[in-house]
């Protein structure tokens, strides 16, 4: 029995490694391509680079526009991902608890919704904001949040959705015999039990927002408003792309969000355990 | 009194579906009935005079044989991609929640292929298929594996679905994670002491409990497969001789490229209601299966 | 304790609807500075359609406004894969580009309404490739000057004829075939490294042979009326005589499967040596540089074995991009245009940016600067000498023939389809070309 077990766990081990590896390779190829030329880039991308050179960085800041670009993208995903959140888990929650016929048509729409393909809202888009009402140049940071909180909102709501079906309703009548409002109930009962999947979200958003290129390309036409992916373009050429640079700019986006999903990952964690004591 | 709760249910209504209703519409909603209404107008370039067509861009679309037959390779994608994702998906997120020692790293390990852009991720998987497996195939004596995939338009097609369960498995496995540990861990142990074994408990107590991971990660995956443009347009650019066009870069390159913006657009409505009756059937019928507590 | 988690709660949401309005209180104010002209400045848009220079394009349009200062630029860089182009964008959103760079074919075709008359511009008298309409008149301001031929890798090219190497020398299809023997002869297994793209055999290579006409648009025009059988057309064929030998299996390093996303392994393998030559343009020279000190050039592309014909002793070069000043663009705007355009032509910065920063090689025979890309040396070098042809690209609908003609022709590389399916499609697509 003890003997099945290990050979299990080791099995288990063997399976995790060889995946490892086949996962985490391109980001591997990422930090050692970083410091190298477009030639080295080309001829041997997986070999060693041939010295740690780190003043590529100092260049990719500079041309990144870093500061500037790093704040808006940081501002637009926290704020963005916040609503979210926040809206879409209201809304779910409303959407379980009254299941009336124009709650359910709403929800149908909301899922079929994000089906359409971008491409197609692209023009509307632009006529709408940009030639009629004429406010993309105005308050471009504010109109792509609220963008980001009209696109995301459908798929958050979606997932939240289900989880929240799997939330004991005695829980929650317990809390309004005590007198809590439904406002109420929903923050202090049910959305510290959807911890879970909310962090989850907030990450999936968080990840989402801040790679994303096609919208704020299409939104943001000012230097000063630009995010990182949309900044990258500098790096891109008609024919060939300068790898030399973009490569280093690309490790330098990714690992905020590496951070970010590592911490979000022990919250997952945490809040479990805090469920399982209470 | 009646009444009075009638009002406060309105309140509460607008309370709760308000913010996203109101952002929903002014993003999705309303630029989508204009987009419907462009259809109607005859315009080579989105930057045209609007002239009055009728459903003009409709029959030229229903004519468009490539249109077509791209949906159909994109349905071949479709079948070929959303079992796989889901099953590595769940799989991964099996594993890093067994308990192992160090399944914290091997999350994040897992998670990164999400984090690297079509981009990018085209020229790192071009090298393997168009250099690196054919290198490896010519040391090893292994004839097929000798010349480059992208050129043959079966390999490409398989290349496509290859970097899309390596690039979106990750993705799957964040919700499937949320999913398991959600499961209440007195479920697990009752089965375990009623003497349930590993194989059982999983298909007897937690595979149903997944079943809203699983709403979620087989829309996902259906509609990622349906709407695949930034993996085609960096991989394989719809080549060999456009075997590997998905219907989202037909589309992009009918509206975008070449001049027939209405008709695009008229494609891209009929790409939408076809996905959404695939998908609003895969989510209807599996959102019964949740359980409700 | 409950209550007090709920305050934190929406204070939280209150902060974040706070920072909401007041980004857009202050991104307000900014953009007030940007699109009124209160300050007493013109402000125009300018679209740049060659992303790898945008920081180049940048940096000159702020010399310029360092210089005149009554005008301000914003530049807005097209990005490679963009689903809808930069001008495209703008205008959908209400915005007027004052100055555009557009394609010559654009600027002719899906743009045609958009530029003004440039006919008595000062600058014509500085340049033979300003861009004419039907009617005679100049519509675009020639920005950049671009070449496509077979390229070659010297140093291999030389070890095997033994000694120097003019590729002039090489003026039919049988004396290149001799040269692609001896490179193999010389040890070099593939001589060439033919990388296939949709746009490269589309666009670049099959377009060619419209220089057999005076002038391209002649027999562009007589295939759109339907009036040429390809099938039939010496030149047409000779070309893709010659593509096959470029994709055979005796001499092209993926002869075995000559479809397939090679531009990069192609470039790697001509720059290191591994491989002699390819066909492609000047900017091919980004991607062959690899390793450092090879050196590489141009040679025609030969259509067949008189070496008298004019095609197989030129190289097809000119205007890939050109200006075109928007028509709704205010007077003063229109005017601030046009004193940039100027700046590029006659002003030392804008010569220096357009020649030695960015690279590129001016239309304008003033500009006292050379480029010094090999490639571009190159191309250079053939205009001086009046060995070149016109670039074809610039006759037919290039954006559209990549997705169109460009995988029928790599359908007929891969042995999919014979050469007179080819010849309809093409012949179909010129009548329908818009």
């Amino acid at each position: 029995m003890a003997k099945r077990k290990i050979m299990t766990s080791i099995f288990t081990y063997v399976i995790a490694i060889i995946a490892l590896i086949c996962f985490i390779f391109p980001f591997y190829l990422l930090i050692i391509n970083s410091f190298k030329s477009n030639g080295e880039i080309l001829v041997s991308p997986f070999s060693l680079p041939t010295s740690w050179d780190f003043s590529q960085f100092a260049d990719v800041i500079e041309k990144m526009n870093f500061a500037v670009t790093f704040k808006n993208t940081f501002l637009i995903t926290t704020i963005s991902t916040i609503l979210i959140v926040f809206f879409s888990a209201m809304s779910a929650y409303h959407l379980v608890r009254k299941p009336s016929k124009y709650n359910k048509i709403f929800f149908t729409i909301l899922v079929a919704s994000m089906v359409i393909p971008f491409q197609s809202l692209m023009i509307p888009l632009m006529h709408i904001y940009g030639a009629k009402l004429q406010v993309i140049d105005v308050i471009p940071i504010p109109l792509l949040i609220a963008f980001y909180i009209g696109f995301g909102s459908a798929l958050s709501i979606f997932m939240f959705h289900g989880f929240i079906k799997s939330i004991p309703l005695e829980i929650e009548e317990a809390a309004r015999i005590d007198g809590c409002s439904t406002l109420q109930t929903f923050f202090l009962i049910v959305l510290p039990m959807l911890k879970p999947i909310t962090v989850t979200i907030a990450i999936l958003n968080v990840l989402w927002i801040w790679n994303d290129y096609l919208l704020p390309s299409l939104v943001l036409n000012n230097e000063n408003v630009y995010t990182m992916p949309v900044q990258m373009k500098v790096f891109n050429g008609t024919y060939m792309n300068n790898w030399e640079l973009l490569i280093p700019a690309i490790l330098m986006t990714i690992v905020p969000i590496l951070i970010m999903y590592m911490i979000g990952q022990k919250q997952i964690i945490k809040g479990v355990m805090q469920g399982s004591i209470k | 009194m009646k009444r009075g709760s009638k009002l406060a249910d309105w309140g509460n209504s607008l309370l709760f579906l308000g913010p996203t209703t109101l952002f929903f519409a002014m993003t999705v909603i309303i630029p989508f009935l204009y987009g419907i209404y462009l259809t109607l107008f005859k315009m080579d370039n989105p930057t045209d005079p609007m002239v009055f067509s009728g459903i003009y861009n409709y029959l030229n679309a229903m004519d468009d044989k490539d249109f077509w037959e791209s949906l159909w390779l994109t349905l071949k994608f479709v079948f070929a991609t959303v079992f796989f994702v889901n099953m590595v998906g769940f799989g991964l997120a099996y594993l890093v929640t067994s308990g192992m020692k160090i399944q914290n790293s091997l999350r994040t390990a897992y998670f990164t292929p999400n984090l690297i852009g079509g981009l990018l991720l085209g020229y790192i998987w071009q090298f393997i298929f168009v250099q690196s497996l054919p290198a490896i195939g010519g040391k090893m004596g292994i004839r097929w594996l000798e010349l480059g995939w992208l050129g043959d338009p079966d390999m490409a097609f398989w290349a496509l679905v290859i970097v899309t369960i390596w690039q979106t498995s990750g993705y799957m496995m964040i919700i499937f994670i949320a999913g398991l540990i959600s499961i209440p861990k007195d479920l697990i142990e009752a089965s375990t002491i009623d003497g349930a074994g590993p194989l059982r408990r999983l298909f007897n107590v937690t595979l149903p409990l997944m079943v809203p991971s699983f709403v979620v990660t087989v829309f996902l995956s259906l509609k990622n497969a349906f709407m695949v443009y930034d993996l085609n347009f960096a991989l394989t650019k719809g080549g060999p001789f456009d075997s590997t066009k998905m219907v989202s870069m037909h589309v992009v390159n009918k509206a975008f490229v070449e001049s027939n913006y209405g008709t695009g657009q008229a494609e891209a409505i009929i790409l939408f209601v076809i996905v959404a009756v695939v998908t609003g059937f895969q989510v209807y019928s599996s959102k019964k299966m949740e359980v409700e507590a | 304790m409950g209550i007090k988690g709920f305050m934190k709660k929406s204070a939280a949401i209150g902060v974040a609807a706070a920072l909401t309005l007041s980004l857009a209180a202050c991104s307000g104010k900014s953009s007030n500075e940007s699109t009124g002209s209160k300050d007493g400045k013109v402000n125009i848009i300018v679209t740049n359609a060659k992303g790898e220079i945008d920081a180049q394009f940048k940096q000159a349009a702020k010399d310029f406004m360092k210089a005149n200062p009554e005008v301000k630029i914003e530049v807005n860089s097209t990005a490679v894969g963009d689903t809808l182009n930069v001008f495209d964008k703008l205008t959908s959103s209400g915005k007027t580009v004052t100055l555009a760079m557009f394609e010559p074919y654009a600027a002719l075709h899906k743009y045609k309404d958009v530029g003004i008359d440039l006919s008595d511009k000062k600058w014509n008298e500085e340049t033979d490739v300003a861009l004419k309409n039907a009617d005679g008149k100049v519509v675009g301001f020639p920005f950049a000057v671009e070449g496509m031929g077979l390229v070659y890798n010297q140093q291999v090219v030389e070890k095997a004829v033994g000694g120097n190497f003019d590729p002039f020398s090489i003026n039919t299809r049988d004396k290149f075939k001799d040269l692609l023997d001896k490179i193999k002869a010389s040890g070099v297994e593939y001589p060439v490294a033919y990388q296939t793209e949709a746009w490269s055999v589309g666009n670049h290579y099959s377009s060619l042979f419209l220089n057999q006409s005076e002038n391209p648009t002649t027999l562009a025009d007589q295939l759109a009326a339907g009036k040429e059988d390809l099938a039939k057309n010496d030149v047409w064929n000779g070309y893709y005589d010659t593509m096959e030998l470029l994709a055979s299996k005796e001499y092209n390093k993926f002869g075995d499967r000559p479809i397939g996303q090679y531009y990069d392994a192609a470039h790697v393998a001509v720059g290191k040596g591994e491989s002699a030559i390819l066909f492609n343009g000047n900017w091919a020279f980004d991607s062959l540089k690899a390793l450092e000190g090879s050196k590489f050039g141009f040679m025609p592309v030969p259509v067949d074995n008189n070496a008298d014909n004019e095609l197989n002793n030129k190289i097809a070069a000119g205007p890939t991009q050109v200006f075109v000043i928007n028509k709704k663009a205010s007077k003063e705007q229109q005017e601030a245009a046009e004193k940039f355009l100027e700046w590029l032509v006659y002003d030392e910065a804008g010569q220096d940016f357009v020649v030695n920063k960015a690279q590129i090689i001016s239309a304008f025979k003033n500009n006292p600067n050379k480029v010094t890309n090999p490639l571009g040396v190159a191309i250079g070098n053939a205009i001086e000498k009046g060995k070149t042809m016109p670039f074809t690209t610039n006759y037919i609908n290039a954006s559209e023939w990549s997705t169109t003609v460009g995988p029928e022709v790599q359908k007929f590389i891969a042995k999919e389809s014979k050469r007179a399916d080819l010849a309809k499609f093409v012949e179909e697509n010129f009548k329908k070309q818009k």
